[in-house]
């Protein structure tokens, strides 16, 4: 029965397909050049030229020195398979502070010690990215903390709301507390 | 089945393998071609990527005096990494970044240590790879489903290898007596010019539909958390041997020639091609290259403050399946033995487009019929056994 409906040739699926199988080449042209514009706005986003990231949090003093932060995409937390889901930040350090800062860290919730700072930003002073953490069981009154260490052992702390920091990510954890 | 009706139905499936995306499948393999050359291409573009010795016995700064030459020219500029291409006749591409927060590639002249230019916000290479390699989709969770799109042509491609081999009865005459009839009209000229070089690229083909398949299933292995790596995770220098200074300056570091010396002490044979410096105080110095074996970089990872190696990833260290897995990208590629080879790479994927075109000419010349024919008469034969039903 099979074999006779697939030889049927007026079978509206077969003429479909024959009528438009060859298009389906157009269709496939059109998926690189529908995402081209993106290609381009992430290739100009990965080497600076809009700036350390898609929405700037701006300057934050953290004891002597500050640093300037923002999130390197303007949206809530990716999954990133195992790991959890993840949220990237990009910060560079005030120009008097480049040399006396060793390492700059970033954590949900205050850390305990400079052992527990949290994860660790890589790049140079000038651009440096970090990629937090974010369990969704996160509150949503949640504070960003930073934690910078000089290389003289000195360490310096701030905090903002994760509101402030991250407005994508807060509607997200809205989002997923909604969840039963 | 009959032999005769068997081969038929090779040679039908052989027809159907490219269609109907066959204009997708030829965009893919040009794509991939220019990719092959692409780097050649920036460097005919762009003169700030040339460099050529300027006298037979010009030495070649070392990175040390790249790094202080840049420093001199720009002090706030910073280096994050510094790669020498496989060409002589190509400027170094330096990693830096600027106090504005922007992150570039430089070249740098690898004789005088003068920053040529900046690599252009449109990398070419970047670009043809991104085309080529997972049709520009983003990846966004995992692998991106372009990428998924473009390896599984690896499928059909081997099919066609297979069945192509199987339709051309007794390939290796071809060989003997290459054939290639110009004044036959375009069908046989056409037919003659997908037999011969599809016997003239069936290593290449080869080649190239068994690593794409790799990539299908790397991605495939990635995506469900399969892993078959030995690499060990990176690891961070321990807090206790980052020293700490009372004037509160960086601690000063080691010179990347005493990095390289150590590097190549403990991998013989290694060409120090590339260097990344740390990438915060508490990670290591990189120093790496090829050795013996071109298809495959060896590292090792060195304390930046007292010149120990903490760790290496040598061919040694490499499992007999990642020996094999790691070299599929090269041997895609063509990118691992200078400019002869990439050309060789080149050539033949403007063979394997053209097999692709010259395909798609021969079947609308001749497969639309065959198959039409193929139908009628298997059509006729159901009426006759559906009459033989019903007079019996």
């Amino acid at each position: 029965m099979s074999s006779r409906a697939k030889q049927k040739p007026d079978s509206t699926l077969r003429r479909f397909w024959l009528k438009w199988r060859f298009h389906i080449n157009v269709l496939l042209l059109l998926v690189p050049l529908g995402f081209m514009p993106k290609y381009f706005a992430d290739a100009a986003l990965f080497r600076g030229d809009t700036g350390l990231g898609e929405r700037e949090i701006g300057e934050v003093p953290v004891g002597p020195w500050s640093l300037r932060l923002a999130e390197l995409r303007n949206e809530a937390p990716t999954l990133d398979g195992p790991a959890g889901h993840m949220k990237s930040f990009t910060a560079a350090l005030c120009e008097r502070c480049r040399d006396q800062v060793k390492a700059t860290y970033l954590r949900i919730g205050k850390p305990r010690s400079l052992r527990a700072a949290g994860v660790i930003f890589f790049g140079t002073p000038h651009r440096m990215g970090a990629m937090l953490p974010i369990p969704e069981k996160t509150k949503a009154d949640a504070e960003l903390w930073i934690t910078m260490e000089g290389w003289d052992g000195a360490m310096h702390q701030a905090s903002l709301p994760l509101s402030q920091a991250s407005p994508a990510t807060l509607a997200w954890l809205n989002q997923q507390g909604g969840k039963p | 089945m009959s032999k005769k009706s068997r081969s038929k139905l090779w040679f039908l499936v052989h027809s159907w393998l490219a269609l109907p995306i066959w204009f997708f499948v030829l965009i893919v393999c040009v794509t991939g071609t220019l990719a092959v050359i692409s780097q050649e291409i920036v460097w005919l573009a762009n003169p700030q990527m040339r460099a050529s010795q300027p006298s037979d016995d010009a030495p070649l700064l070392s990175y040390d005096q790249i790094i202080a030459a840049i420093k001199q020219a720009e002090p706030n500029t910073l280096v994050e990494s510094i790669s020498r291409p496989d060409e002589s006749h190509f400027a170094l591409d330096v990693g830096v970044s600027y106090p504005d927060g922007r992150s570039v590639t430089v070249y740098v002249n690898p004789y005088s240590g003068v920053i040529q230019g900046t690599a252009p916000a449109f990398d070419f290479k970047a670009f043809t790879r991104a085309l080529h390699g997972w049709w520009l989709v983003p990846f966004t969770n995992g692998y991106s489903w372009g990428w998924y799109l473009v390896s599984f042509l690896s499928l059909p491609l081997l099919a066609s290898l297979v069945t192509g081999l199987v339709v051309y009865k007794r390939f290796w005459k071809g060989f003997l007596r290459p054939t290639l009839r110009i004044r036959h009209g375009a069908r046989i000229f056409w037919g003659d010019f997908h037999r011969l070089s599809g016997i003239w690229s069936i290593w290449f083909i080869a080649v190239i539909s068994i690593s794409s398949t790799w990539f299908l299933i790397q991605a495939f292995m990635f995506d469900n958390q399969v892993t078959i790596s030995t690499a060990p995770v990176a690891l961070v220098v321990p807090r206790e041997s980052v020293p700490v200074t009372t004037d509160g300056s960086p601690a000063p570091m080691i010179s990347l020639e005493t990095a390289i010396a150590q590097a190549k002490e403990r991998i013989p044979g290694l060409d120090d091609s590339f260097v990344t410096l740390p990438a915060n105080a508490y990670s290591y110095l990189t120093v790496g290259g090829r050795s013996w074996y071109p298809l495959m970089f060896q590292t090792a990872d060195i304390n930046p403050y007292n010149g120990d190696i903490a760790s290496t990833r040598l061919l040694s260290n490499r499992s007999g399946l990642e020996l094999v897995t790691e070299s599929m990208r090269p041997l895609h590629t063509g990118d691992f033995g200078g400019i002869w080879i990439k050309l060789i790479w080149f050539f033949f994927g403007l063979i394997l487009s053209m097999m692709v075109l010259s395909g798609l000419l021969i079947w609308t010349k001749r497969t639309a019929l065959a198959t039409a024919n193929a139908l009628k008469r298997s059509n006729k034969q159901t009426r006759v056994q559906a009459a033989t039903e019903v007079s019996q």
